[in-house]
């Protein structure tokens, strides 16, 4: 147990949060986060039915069978770059986007999770320069817009195994994170008088809003593992801060994903998983600015190398194509991404982890005429398990 | 069932990764404009009935004395000042009362040594006269006179009534403009020959005040050629001196000054509308400003944002104090550079003592008006920034916390100045004061 504090507190003294990078969404919510930890992201998978026990933030059952405490933390440093009309330029940042426990509760046969996942951030910066008209003249002005931030969902749950073929899960979430905007104006001073000051202005909200999923699992066959979940959200609030005026509300659409996995061998499992989430409903967000693709879907392999008493080893490979929901430009975007993926579990009994480290490397990416975006991406994720 | 520990080499990968994670953070930029909602910026002009509630204009600040150096002047701008009254010309003298003679000098001996002669004798002597050939108003040579004042007179508050002017005593001239005077010498000064003038000190005069009992060393300049008004910046004394240990050498000794200033007549009558900067004693204008928190009526602000709209501090790019210049007396015309400056009045109930707050000015410029724009017939817009006070006023405080009163003085950068002043429109004129805002808005990106 007092490794998982430890962890914890690790997890507590790590940066905050970074945002993710890029352009898409500037307009709405930003740039959905793909919360999951290394073995989804390694085998191409959406976050749902995978087999064994997990800490996902999109799997409320995936939780059942643990069977001690339990900590993971994943880390996902990105190395991307962009193209938009005839700009390019690179970024790079590290996030943090799923930290999750579980705690089973013997007594009652469950096990009640927490987790804290990335959901939609923002994080760029636009510049522009324009001639204006100041009181007949013609002045030169320098805009730069910055915004940084973005929502994520803190989701307390319970996970309850019903006999030796069904579980099931629910969790009740809330939104949280902040945003924030700077705007900065830079007058030529060659043509105003010396004295002119730059403008800036800085605008905070937090966001707000609750999230309530649940989810049922099968293993109907002790080959097959089948997952589904359906996940209703309120709208997601931006409340002002002191010192900045207006609130935004944002509706957020229902969210189903579905997924299964199928042992081939006793070495070799096969996944696929599937989201839909249409956005073209949904409301408090400028015209054109989401997409009209709603489905989402993912697939791997997952290959155990070494399989000591123990210990194992797997590799995984797998594939995703995203629908972000919001566009750049007027053209829908698609994320695509190619996933290699090698776990390192340092204690396994019985086909459940109690230690382990995932790690995935993935390149991908993703177009919205006139934006095209490609990154390399590195997802590293601990798990820790103690009586 | 069993189960293992967590590996330790795990934990400390767990550390090493969460350390790692939050070293590089690169954001994406782009030059689009579609990721930036491009600000509002307006520029609009107050006028003088919309940001201000009253104006006064106060005077007597610092003395001539303080000015370090001196005027000389006859008949000089005769004429009206920027209210019509007519005035007569500038009279200005300078008096300077200077040190002890040296009772003993060094000098090198035929040895090479540097020894201390006590007997030197002062072969003769002049006062150096160095005068501001940029500052100084003439049209050819000028004749200097030297007399020498007998009666006494304090330094500090001298003026051209009265030889001690302050609160315990008030004692006037035997004649304005220094008293019973006694001419020593005169020289003409040619401007084009250089920027000083010698006038030689007669053997007698040497004689008496080479005796250090001797307290009274005084000497006013003046000219009676009219139409000059002259700056000077230095006079001394030159002895020419022989040592008796080298009688084949000659040195030349200066005696600086203990004391100088100037005084002139006649004295500017305080204006009645106009406003007026500068002068010695110097010359403030009072602003008490009323900056509106809510604009209307400015058609580019109101056909971009809508009417009436809030303005705050930050909002506030530039603000510009509009004036428009007068030709005020020939007398008193800027004849260089004026620097001002504007402060915050932060005791307004105790005007004209109250205290001012810093300078908004001296590091960042602005307040730099050129003398032609003081020239007849004058009416140029000459703008002197005001962003910080008005701010300051918008926000209801300073940058560090402190309160903030409506009150903002106008004056030179340092009182006094010059004996010059600036004279601008005041509320009646048809070319009252505006303030300038250039005020920015954002949309957001």
């Amino acid at each position: 147990m007092r490794a998982i504090i430890l962890t914890a507190l690790l997890a507590l003294a790590a940066p905050a949060p970074a945002a993710a990078q890029s352009f898409l969404g500037y307009r709405a919510l930003g740039y959905p986060v793909f919360a999951s930890d290394g073995r989804a992201v390694g085998t191409g998978n959406l976050g749902i039915g995978l087999a064994g026990t997990e800490l996902s933030a999109s799997d409320p059952a995936a939780s059942a069978g643990m069977l001690l405490p339990t900590i993971s933390l994943t880390m996902q440093p990105t190395w991307g770059t962009f193209e938009v009309g005839d700009e390019s330029g690179a970024s790079n940042t590290t996030r943090f986007p799923l930290i999750g426990i579980g705690f089973p509760v013997r007594q009652a046969r469950g096990v009640a999770t927490f987790s804290l996942a990335g959901y939609m951030e923002q994080r760029w910066a636009g510049r522009r320069t324009d001639l204006i008209d100041l009181a007949g003249r013609q002045v030169l002005a320098e805009d730069e817009f910055e915004t940084s931030g973005g929502a994520s969902v803190a989701r307390f749950g319970w996970a309850q195994r019903i006999g030796p073929v069904v579980s099931v899960g629910v969790t009740a979430g809330a939104y949280v994170g902040r945003l924030e905007q700077f705007f900065e104006r830079t007058l030529d001073t060659l043509n105003v008088p010396t004295d002119v000051r730059s403008f800036n202005e800085e605008r905070r909200w937090r966001y707000g809003g609750y999230n309530l999923a649940a989810g049922l699992s099968l293993d109907p066959h002790e080959l097959v593992h089948l997952a589904g979940t359906v996940e209703w959200s309120s709208d997601i609030t931006e409340h002002p801060r002191p010192g900045t005026r207006g609130q935004n509300h944002y509706s957020i659409p229902l969210r189903l994903s579905g997924g299964a996995t199928a042992r081939l061998t006793p070495r070799l499992a096969m996944n696929g998983s599937v989201a839909y989430q249409d956005w073209t409903g949904a409301e408090g967000f400028p015209d054109g600015a989401v997409s009209a693709l709603a489905l989402s879907y993912g697939g791997g392999v997952e290959w155990t190398a070494i399989q000591a008493e123990t210990r194992s080893l797997p590799l995984r490979a797998g594939y995703r194509r995203i629908a972000p929901p919001f566009r750049y430009g007027t053209q829908d975007p698609v994320e695509t991404v190619w996933s290699l993926g090698v776990g390192v579990n340092f204690v396994e009994l019985e086909g459940r982890r109690y230690g382990w480290m995932d790690l995935a490397v993935e390149r991908g990416s993703r177009t919205s005429h006139p934006l095209t975006e490609r990154f390399w991406r590195a997802t590293i994720s601990l798990g820790i398990s103690r009586s | 069932m069993t189960h293992r520990s967590m590996p330790a080499p795990a934990l400390a990968a767990a550390a090493a990764l969460l350390t790692i994670g939050g070293c590089t953070d690169e954001i994406p930029t782009a030059t689009r404009d579609e990721l930036v909602q491009p600000g509002v910026a307006v520029e609009v002009t107050l006028p003088y009935d919309d940001f201000v509630t009253s104006t006064a204009v106060h005077g007597g600040y610092g003395r001539a004395s303080q000015l370090g150096g001196g005027v000389v002047a006859h008949e000089f701008g005769p004429g009206p000042d920027e209210e019509g009254v007519e005035g007569p010309g500038l009279d200005a003298a300078t008096l300077v009362r200077f040190a002890q003679f040296p009772r003993t000098i060094t000098v090198v001996d035929s040895a090479g040594t540097n020894r201390i002669d006590t007997l030197p004798a002062f072969e003769s002597a002049e006062i150096l006269v160095r005068f501001d050939t940029v500052g100084s108003i003439l049209d050819g040579p000028v004749e200097i006179a030297a007399h020498r004042v007998r009666e006494d007179w304090d330094p500090v508050s001298a003026d051209w009534d009265f030889a001690v002017d302050t609160l315990g005593a008030l004692v006037p001239w035997s004649e304005p403009g220094g008293g019973e005077v006694e001419q020593i010498a005169t020289a003409v000064w040619d401007p084009a020959a250089g920027d000083t003038v010698q006038i030689v000190l007669d053997s007698a005069l040497i004689e008496e005040w080479k005796d250090s009992t001797v307290t009274s060393r005084d000497v006013r300049l003046s000219t009676n050629d009219p139409g000059v008004r002259l700056r000077v910046t230095l006079v001394r004394i030159l002895l020419n001196t022989v040592p008796s240990i080298n009688p084949d050498t000659l040195v030349r000794l200066p005696v600086a000054t203990t004391a100088a200033t100037f005084i002139y007549t006649p004295r500017p009558r305080a204006p009645g509308d106009a406003l007026r900067v500068g002068g010695a004693p110097a010359w403030r204008t009072i602003f008490n400003f009323n900056v509106p928190r809510f604009l209307s009526g400015h058609p580019d602000l109101c056909d971009a944002l809508g009417c009436p709209v809030a303005i705050n501090a930050d909002q506030i790019s530039y603000a510009g104090l509009q004036l428009t210049t007068l030709a005020g007396s020939p007398a008193f015309a800027p004849s260089d550079t004026l620097i001002l400056d504007v402060r915050m009045v932060t005791a307004p109930d105790f005007l004209p003592k109250s205290p001012l707050g810093p300078s908004t000015l001296s590091r960042r410029g602005g307040g730099i008006l050129a003398p032609e724009v003081f020239r007849p017939p004058a009416g140029h817009v000459v703008e002197i920034p005001v962003t910080e006070l008005v701010r300051d006023q918008l926000r209801g405080e300073d940058p560090a916390g402190g309160p903030v009163t409506s009150a903002l003085a106008l004056l030179s950068i340092l009182e006094p100045w010059s004996i010059e002043y600036a004279s601008f429109a005041g509320r009646t004129s048809e070319s009252r004061p505006s303030l300038r805002l250039i005020l920015n808005f954002s949309r957001g990106g």
